[in-house]
């Protein structure tokens, strides 16, 4: 049996799949020690942990120790007249006119900060050799006195070569054998010292509560019987054993939506489906990420908190839009929805604990798409009254109805997650129109065919249980790791030569470490070169067909990098310029081999129900099923409200859903005249 | 026809993040270091008459009257009379633009025949010819200063992509492939404004894109006219200066009458000191833009979008002739430095009707930084700009080691300088401790940069400001640190230079460049003992305040 434990911010899910056979089950996160929620959703499933052999689990608790500060007591060290590195940042701000501005805080204070006298240059040669008196005589009493857990160090240049950053790791390790040393060129082997070392220090600082967290976990599991395999989830869409992901703590920080669209991706490949545009869209944001032919894009760097970190994710991009986003307006008279979210407490109006603004929750409620009896499957009954006295004053202000005005919320809620797919479609060159679109989360089946219709999608899939598909993806996820190297050199023949060279070597290394892993079998993996024009600041990932990697020129290298170049730019083709290769990335995927089957849960056939939505300006009748009861193959056209166990679809006029034979929901546009629109 | 309130909502949101990615991607393709890595550089979007309706968020400097330059290209050639293919293109001080560097280019953007909107952008070009690589210093006229082009209208097809203003340009300027790169980049960020304006007139209609376009400067002018109501209305002065320029030792001094009225606010720079014959002369564009900044920074929040109709309840009234406005041929490259000095007077004028609202001065000044040096293959230019600390506030100290308030430059990564540039190295990069003013709230620190000189034949010009007259404090607070620079040369020997300066050095000089902080906010005796060991601990503060405090009380 394979188990997958998601903690999230208010509930921790759990899907067990075995044999076709599918237990899912919810309950209260305890955000104090994570742990006990995830032992409580196991124990609350009934399963037996020794009939699991596959255990996969997403936590926020590298996030979260982050957010709150309380990671490990972390020290920093610098090249000699660099330890203000961390606070000096890249000296611009976020917010041009903001007077009282503020930089990011790193998880550490200036006194935390040292230098040790030493100077790495570009090419790898040293003007200044590592003084290590110096290091002895007063660095090493300094992070002696200084209380400290763990030690990030970054040098200048490390990254071209790190052999300072190595001795300087030594004699720290040789004096003060339990700090926790990390070094930048093990975390990070690219350019760039302040993103660098932000990454260094972030990894160093979460690294002893991920490792505290996970071992106390894994001794827990083992005591209650668990024999199985204890892995983790990664931003970066694969998965650690959870032995290293003690000692990769950086990547497991956003493990949480990376899972989810892994899942989803997963699930609907089944159909066949393997471009798609995901939307997770839970309480307070929603999560889009593009997907190409079965592999979500990933991006070069993330941050946290405003602090940098230069690992491949994900590219995953969030706003402000969920089920407790609330609708608002501006002193310019403007209609705003969300970054604001009434979150689980009071949470929305409609859930009676005392929430006093409107929310979109709030605004299906009163349009129809929510019925107050039936949402998450009944075993929450909403207070329709409320829902509908919220929206009075924006109703009041603008002279709509109050059903105009929770439409209008909902339509501005679906521009800001249009405005999210359009950041990682359009402006990454990708038109939407060649995707599906595939919504999950609590409340993105509700909203997914207007955001297609705005994007111009007209298939959308929507996988079954879409309330827990994070769950899924920590057992429908493969190992992953990669490894990404800085090595500037203008393209011409023999840097192409280099390059063969260069991946080969990085493939074994990869190798070798899924071995110490204790992780055997085939890997695959994925090549990719960062490539700029010289001159250039920002690099362009160029991918390398599979069939190319050992047959690289330059001439196909220079095709590839104009290709990608025009896409983002919309200039760069047939540029005469030179070209030049910034840094090769190597991803390595140990595939988890026959998925682990997500499908409904089955109820016997029965008719729909009557109901009426809001719909365009007016009320109109629609046909309300539910999910669980529908039988494969069967075409329900729009307008229709179907409920599910952990979310609900709206199919508006002129669409219509089937369920396949993967159990998958295809909702589709079709071209029926435009009737019953305005009706009733 | 009346405008849906929701479509409105939904537009002009996609305007502003249409104008964002124009931003993003100016910087992401540009190729020299002061546009890819410091950002010097802004785009956005404008209606077809002219104004801003939205702008990607990077350099106050240049957003502020980028209105002003396109209106001065369409005098000359209205827009009924521009084709498809057109672009204009304006970086004359003395007709809209600002100073030589920064180049607007215009892309007309067609729906049917007709100009619905523009794509703005603007990037400061490494160099652009003039009396010395990237900084001349010593110009005393703007001809000294790089290529002029006055406000003109070029068909891309026609004159650029090897056409003849394209190879005017690269005949003139010194590293032609970064700057034509440059060029090329801000074609292409309005290029991509094109496509997203004309994404949404397809689907909304080119009517109500135009009109969304309208009632977007409608409603900011309505958010800046709500929050001049809430002002305390009447008449406040404020002054400060400008070290001296870069000759004589007289201080420059700059005026400012500021009269909130119910109807707006006017900011009037008579007394402001005549222009002078160096490059400290600050455009009447530039002087605009520095008065809107401030006033919009305290007057309202920060997410009010800033367009053309923030301006209209705004006044600004400059003597031609001043150092504030110019006649030609007045040299102006270093008229950031005046433009914060007026962003300062005008703080502090409305820091007698707003105390809460405002901050005490930073060491605001933009601090051009530039080394080059001609190589066998040609120039080699490095530019950087450094900010310093921010003036404290009510509420919280000052920032430290920004860029100020009317810029946004990044610094350029050590490790990437050391890539890049073969002729000098970055030895230190630190906060300066003890540079700021001390108040209940203190200024934010400043920052030192250490540079040690690897070849002989390296060229430095600098131009940079409170070198003499510190940042003052407010309500209180103390000023903050001058700031400084000096070389040691190789041969023991060592000068200090002027804050306006250009030297010749050789292999094995050393030169230090320190930028102060900002002033304290509030009285010191106020500060907590909380923050003061805050600050002692971190060693940004080297002398206990309160020893003194103790001392004087005996």
């Amino acid at each position: 049996m394979r188990v997958g434990v998601e903690v999230g911010g208010t509930f921790t899910d759990l899907v067990a799949v075995s044999d076709g056979r599918l237990v899912v089950t919810k309950v209260p996160s305890t955000p104090r020690s994570p742990d006990i929620g995830a032992l409580d959703a196991l124990r609350a499933s009934g399963l037996d942990l020794k009939g699991i052999a596959d255990l996969g689990h997403g936590s926020t608790v590298a996030t979260n120790a982050v957010l709150e500060r309380k990671g490990a007591k972390v020290a920093f060290v610098a090249t000699e007249g660099f330890r203000d590195l961390l606070f000096l940042q890249r000296h611009d701000r976020r917010n041009i006119y903001d007077l009282a501005y503020q930089k990011p805080a790193p998880p550490l204070r200036r006194r935390d900060c040292f230098e040790a006298p030493e100077r790495m240059l570009a090419d790898g040669s040293a003007s200044r050799s590592l003084d290590e008196a110096a290091v002895r005589t007063r660095l090493l009493p300094a992070l002696k006195s200084g209380g400290y857990r763990a030690v990030a160090i970054c040098l200048l240049n490390a990254y071209a070569n790190p052999a300072h950053e190595r001795r300087l790791a030594e004699l720290i390790r040789a004096e003060l054998p339990d700090l926790l040393v990390t070094c930048s060129h093990e975390v990070v082997r690219e350019f760039r010292e302040y993103e660098r070392a932000s990454t260094t220090v972030l990894s160093a600082y979460v690294q002893p509560v991920i490792d505290g967290y996970l071992d106390r976990f894994a001794r827990t599991l083992a005591s209650d019987g668990f024999a199985g395999r204890f892995t983790v989830m990664q931003s970066n869409g694969g998965r650690l054993p959870a032995d290293a992901m003690r000692k990769s703590a950086i990547t497991a920080l956003y493990s949480g939506p990376a899972a989810g669209v892994v899942g989803a991706g997963r699930q609907v490949e089944r159909s066949g489906f393997r471009n798609l545009v995901t939307f997770d869209m839970g309480g307070t944001s929603t999560d889009v990420c593009l997907v190409e032919d079965g592999r979500p894009s990933l991006a070069a760097e993330t941050e946290i908190d405003g602090l940098p970190i230069r690992t491949p994710v994900l590219d995953i991009v969030s706003v402000g839009a969920g089920g407790g986003s609330i609708a608002w307006v501006d002193d310019g008279g403007m209609l705003r929805v969300g970054p604001q979210s009434a979150g689980a407490d009071p949470g929305p109006a409609c859930y009676g604990k005392g929430g006093r603004d409107a929310t979109t929750t709030d605004a299906h409620v009163v349009i129809g798409t929510i019925r107050p009896g039936s949402f998450l499957g009944g075993r929450m009954m909403l207070d329709a009254t409320a829902a509908h006295a919220v929206f009075q004053p924006i109703a009041t202000r603008y002279g709509m109805s109050i059903e105009q005005a929770a439409a209008s919320v909902l339509r501005l809620a679906d521009a800001n997650i249009v405005r999210a797919i359009q950041l990682v479609s359009t402006e990454r060159g990708r038109d939407p129109r060649d995707y599906v679109l595939v919504p999950f989360g609590g409340a993105g089946p509700l909203h997914a065919a207007r955001v297609a219709e705005d994007l111009g999608i007209s298939t959308i899939v929507v996988p079954p249980n879409p309330g827990v598909i994070s769950a899924y993806g920590l057992v429908a996820s493969d190992y992953t790791k990669f490894d990404t190297v800085t090595r500037k050199m203008r393209l011409d023949e023999e840097a192409a030569r280099d390059v063969i060279d260069r991946f080969a070597e990085m493939r074994v290394r990869l190798a070798a470490q899924f071995r110490d892993m204790g992780l055997s079998g085939d890997l695959a993996y994925t090549h990719t070169l960062e490539m700029r024009f010289v001159g250039q600041a920002f690099e362009v990932p160029v991918e390398i067909e599979a069939a190319r990697v050992e047959a690289l020129d330059a001439a196909y290298l220079a095709d590839r990098f104009a290709d990608a170049h025009h896409r983002v730019f919309m200039h760069g083709a047939g540029l005469d310029r030179p070209v030049e290769i910034v840094a090769l990335r190597v991803g390595a995927t140990l595939p988890i081999g026959a998925l682990p089957t997500l499908q409904r849960e089955r109820q016997p056939a029965r008719p729909p129900e009557q109901a009426r939505v809001f719909e365009g300006a007016a009320w109109i009748d629609c046909a309300r099923y539910a999910a669980e009861a529908m039988a494969a193959g069967e075409a329900i056209a729009g307008p229709a409200v179907i409920e599910g166990y952990t979310a609900t679809t709206y199919v508006p006029p002129g669409w219509s859903a089937t369920i396949d034979e993967a159990d998958n929901m295809v909702v589709r546009q079709i071209n029926l005249p435009p009737e019953g629109e305005g009706g009733a | 026809m009346t405008l849906n309130p929701i479509d409105y909502a939904v537009i002009s949101q996609a305007l502003v993040a249409g104008a964002r990615e124009m931003g993003v991607k100016l910087i992401r393709s540009a190729y020299s270091t002061i546009l890819r890595e410091a950002r010097d550089g802004s785009a956005g979007l404008m209606d077809r008459h002219g104004n801003t309706v939205a702008q990607a968020e990077l350099i106050p400097m240049q957003l502020g009257p980028i209105g002003e330059t396109l209106r001065a290209c369409l005098r000359r050639y209205p827009v009924e009379t521009l084709r498809e293919g057109d672009f204009l293109i304006n970086n004359d001080p003395f007709e809209g633009g600002q100073h030589i560097p920064d180049v607007f280019i215009f892309t007309p953007i067609f729906v049917d025949g007709q100009v619905v909107a523009f794509g703005a952008s603007v990037a400061h070009h490494l160099d652009l010819g003039g009396g010395a690589p990237g900084l001349n210093i010593h110009a005393s006229d703007v001809y000294q200063e790089g290529l002029r082009i006055p406000p003109s209208k070029y068909s891309f097809e026609r004159d650029w992509n090897g056409g003849a203003f394209e190879r005017l340009v690269t005949a003139n300027v010194r590293v032609p492939d970064l700057t034509i790169g440059d060029f090329n980049a801000q074609f292409a960020a309005n290029h991509i404004g094109a496509a997203r304006v004309k994404q949404l007139c397809a689907r909304y209609g080119a009517a109500v894109v135009m009109d969304v376009m309208r009632e977007m400067q409608d409603y900011s002018e309505r958010r800046v006219r709500a929050a001049i109501a809430q002002a305390p209305k009447g008449v406040y002065h404020g002054e400060d200066a400008v070290d001296d320029d870069g000759l004589s030792e007289t201080p420059l001094v700059i005026k400012t009458k500021v009269t909130i009225a119910d109807d707006g606010v006017e900011i009037d720079f008579e007394g402001t000191c005549a222009q002078v014959k160096r490059n400290l002369n600050c455009p009447y564009s530039s002087t605009l833009s520095a008065v809107l900044s401030c006033v919009k920074s305290v007057l309202t929040s920060p997410d009010i979008p800033y367009n053309e109709g923030m301006a209209r309840p705004i006044k600004v009234k400059v003597p031609y002739g001043s150092l504030m406005n110019p006649r030609p041929p007045a040299p102006v490259r270093a008229r950031m430095v005046p433009a914060f000095r007026a962003f300062n007077a005008v703080m502090k004028a409305l820091a007698q009707a707003l105390p809460d609202k405002v901050i005490a001065c930073g060491f605001d000044t933009t601090t051009a930084f530039c080394l080059s040096r001609l190589n066998e293959s040609g120039y080699s230019v490095y530019l950087e700009i450094f900010g310093g600390g921010y003036g404290g506030s009510k509420e919280s100290d000052g920032v430290d080691a920004v860029d100020g308030p009317l810029s946004n430059c990044s610094n350029a990564p050590v490790e990437s300088l050391d890539l890049d540039y073969d002729y000098f190295r970055v030895a230190g990069y630190t906060l300066e401790p003890d540079s700021f003013g001390m108040g209940a709230q203190r200024g934010g620190a400043g920052l030192r940069r250490r540079y040690e000189i690897l070849k002989d034949d390296v060229s430095l010009a600098i131009y940079s400001d409170r070198f003499r007259l510190a940042p003052q404090g407010l309500f209180g607070g103390q000023p903050a640190r001058t700031g400084a620079c000096s070389v040691q040369h190789a041969d023991g020997t060592s000068q200090s230079l002027r804050s306006k300066a250009a030297v010749e050095l050789r292999r094995g000089d050393v030169v230090e460049m320190s930028v102060g902080g900002g002033g304290g906010y509030g009285h010191p005796d106020q500060r907590s003992d909380a923050l003061i060991d805050r600050d002692l601990q971190d060693g940004i503060l080297t002398r206990d305040p309160r020893t003194r405090r103790r001392l004087a009380a005996e």
